[in-house]
């Protein structure tokens, strides 16, 4: 049985076991990229060697002026991270409020279910530019209009997951709540929350992935001037006179997802992962 | 029929509704069942014993008949708290520890922490967990873990304590051992709650009861009420005792005879 504090040596073996496969895909993938940009004779133009989109990154942008690329790459960045933040935490209290009525009131789901199914089956690109031109007429300044297209399409997985989760209770221990004559939000406090949790958060890591693409696609009718959508829209103008920039730009969205999803599994592992992956551990 | 009793059973039905009609889970029951007695629920499967216990818990509702718990309707009895409830499965919120487990039904009926969290220890080391208390559940063993179980079933002291096959799940050797330690907590208990204990074991009903209730299945009724006279304290040695062999034989035979 291991105890509390593991030996340093072994901690580092245990890290190096969980990065050194992310690392040996990442290399593979670069290795790839060249090999096929080499094989199959690809033009820059189209795909652009490693080396240039690194000098790209490092080039000043405001005709040498200004900061590099990639640090404006990354303030734009963090602007489309705080609207994915705020849209999301608006989508993830919408839809745990929708899955606890729904759980209370059954006739509320069979109602409603479908047209909350059916809101996710229309475009979100088509969806945008009315919400964002709408809420514009309505004087709502623009960023209220971006967390709500995210919000929009958060909301749901985190309705589904947590549905789920609070019906995941088994038959006897909710016989137990009933037995000690436990009231509705006694039993949904102490039982069902705690139960819905891990399904809960699988359903904030899909959210969240999904955050980040509803922050995108809410910036290009909005005509913001920050953000990392309008960054790709740029880039992508511009991609004639210089391809890297949009590889670049692609790139750096991903990594906010990625960025987005590992805050998600890190509060996983603070919330659930205490006890329940403590005594995982300690059960050996 | 007399109304002293802490469980009074009055040609209790009990029909489920299935697919094209209905199915008698228990039929025409009466029973009644002293404060402070120890009965065994024992029959085949589909015999009803579950089901008549989950009637005394308030879980599911008589059909027709007439039922009391403590003196009330069940429904009455639930929300005064009168029963604590043990499964088969050990039934543990897996986020707490098993103290906090224990402390649960304390919690929801709100009793300050101090005196929950002392009741719990108390209780824990009654059950020999003393030293599990800030553990997790899957870090114990089935054995253990039902202990928790009994513990908590017990930290409100429920004048009843309701037993749907807690020791099914566990190996021969744990199980006795567990039988004599429920029967000391019973005994040691001021006053002693009422025990309604469903089997499928005749040796464990002998052992433990006052009154092994023998019923028989299709429709579930009461086939025969045997009376253990067997000393108590009852020990390790009881099991040894021809009258134990006797008894468990007229058990035996009675459940034979109900098939």
């Amino acid at each position: 049985m291991p105890t509390d504090q593991p030996h340093t040596a072994a901690r580092i073996a245990a890290a190096l076991r969980r990065t050194l496969p992310v690392v040996a895909v990442l290399i593979a993938l670069l290795c790839l990229w060249e090999g096929a940009r080499l094989a199959f004779a690809i033009p820059a133009q189209r795909l652009p060697p490693l080396s240039a989109i690194v000098e790209t990154m490092l080039t000043r942008t405001q005709g040498g002026n200004g900061p590099l690329l990639i640090a404006q790459m990354l303030v734009n960045a963090w602007a489309t991270f705080q609207v994915a933040l705020g849209g999301f935490l608006l989508g993830t209290l919408l839809g745990c409020a929708l899955a606890l009525l729904f759980l209370q009131v059954s006739t509320l789901e069979r109602g409603l279910l479908p047209y909350v199914v059916g809101s996710q089956m229309v475009p979100i690109l088509a969806l945008a530019p009315l919400v964002v031109v709408g809420l514009g007429r309505a004087g709502a300044p623009p960023w209220v209009a971006r967390m709500v297209v995210v919000a929009y399409l958060t909301f749901f997985p985190v309705t589904v997951g947590m549905l789920r989760g609070l019906r995941a209770a088994s038959p006897e221990s909710l016989a137990l709540m009933r037995s000690y004559a436990a009231g509705p939000w006694q039993t949904i406090w102490k039982l069902r929350l705690p139960m819905a949790l891990p399904y809960l958060f699988t359903a904030l890591k899909i959210a969240a992935s999904a955050s980040v693409i509803g922050a995108i696609v809410a910036e290009l009718p909005s005509g913001a001037r920050e953000g990392i959508g309008m960054m790709i829209l740029t880039a992508a103008q511009f991609y004639n006179s210089r391809p890297p920039a949009l590889f670049l730009a692609i790139l750096v969205a991903g990594l906010l997802g990625v960025f987005c999803y590992s805050l998600v599994a890190l509060a996983e592992r603070l919330v659930v992962g205490g006890p329940r992956r403590r005594h995982a551990r300690g059960a050996e | 029929m007399s109304d002293t009793g802490m469980i009074e059973f009055d040609r209790v039905s009990k029909l489920y509704p299935v697919s094209g009609g209905s199915v008698t889970a228990l039929h025409d029951v009466s029973l009644s069942i002293a404060p402070g007695e120890f009965v065994a629920l024992i029959g085949p499967s589909g015999c009803g014993k579950s089901t008549l216990m989950r009637l005394i818990g308030d879980l599911d509702q008589p059909s027709s008949g007439g039922l009391r718990v403590n003196g009330k309707p069940p429904a009455q009895a639930r929300r005064d708290r009168d029963y604590g409830i043990v499964f088969q499965a050990p039934v543990l919120y897996d986020w707490r520890t098993i103290r906090k487990n224990v402390e649960l039904p304390l919690e929801i009926m709100g009793s300050p922490a101090p005196v929950r969290r002392e009741r719990a220890l108390s209780l824990l080391r009654l059950v020999g967990l003393g030293e599990f208390a800030e553990a997790y559940p899957q870090q114990l063993s089935g054995g253990m873990q039902q202990r928790a179980a009994i513990a908590r079933a017990l930290s409100f002291e429920p004048p009843i304590l309701l037993m749907d096959e807690p020791f099914g799940a566990l190996d021969e050797i744990t199980r006795e051992r567990l039988q004599l330690e429920l029967l000391n907590i019973w005994a040691s208990a001021a006053p002693r709650p009422t025990v309604i204990f469903v089997t499928h074991s005749i040796p464990e009903a002998v052992f433990l009861a006052d009154r092994v209730v023998v019923m028989s299945p299709r429709p579930g009724r009461v086939r025969q009420l045997v009376s253990v006279d067997l000393p108590r304290p009852r020990a390790f040695e009881t099991r040894e005792d021809p009258r134990f062999f006797a008894l468990v034989t007229q058990v035996r035979e009675w459940l034979r005879s109900a098939e």
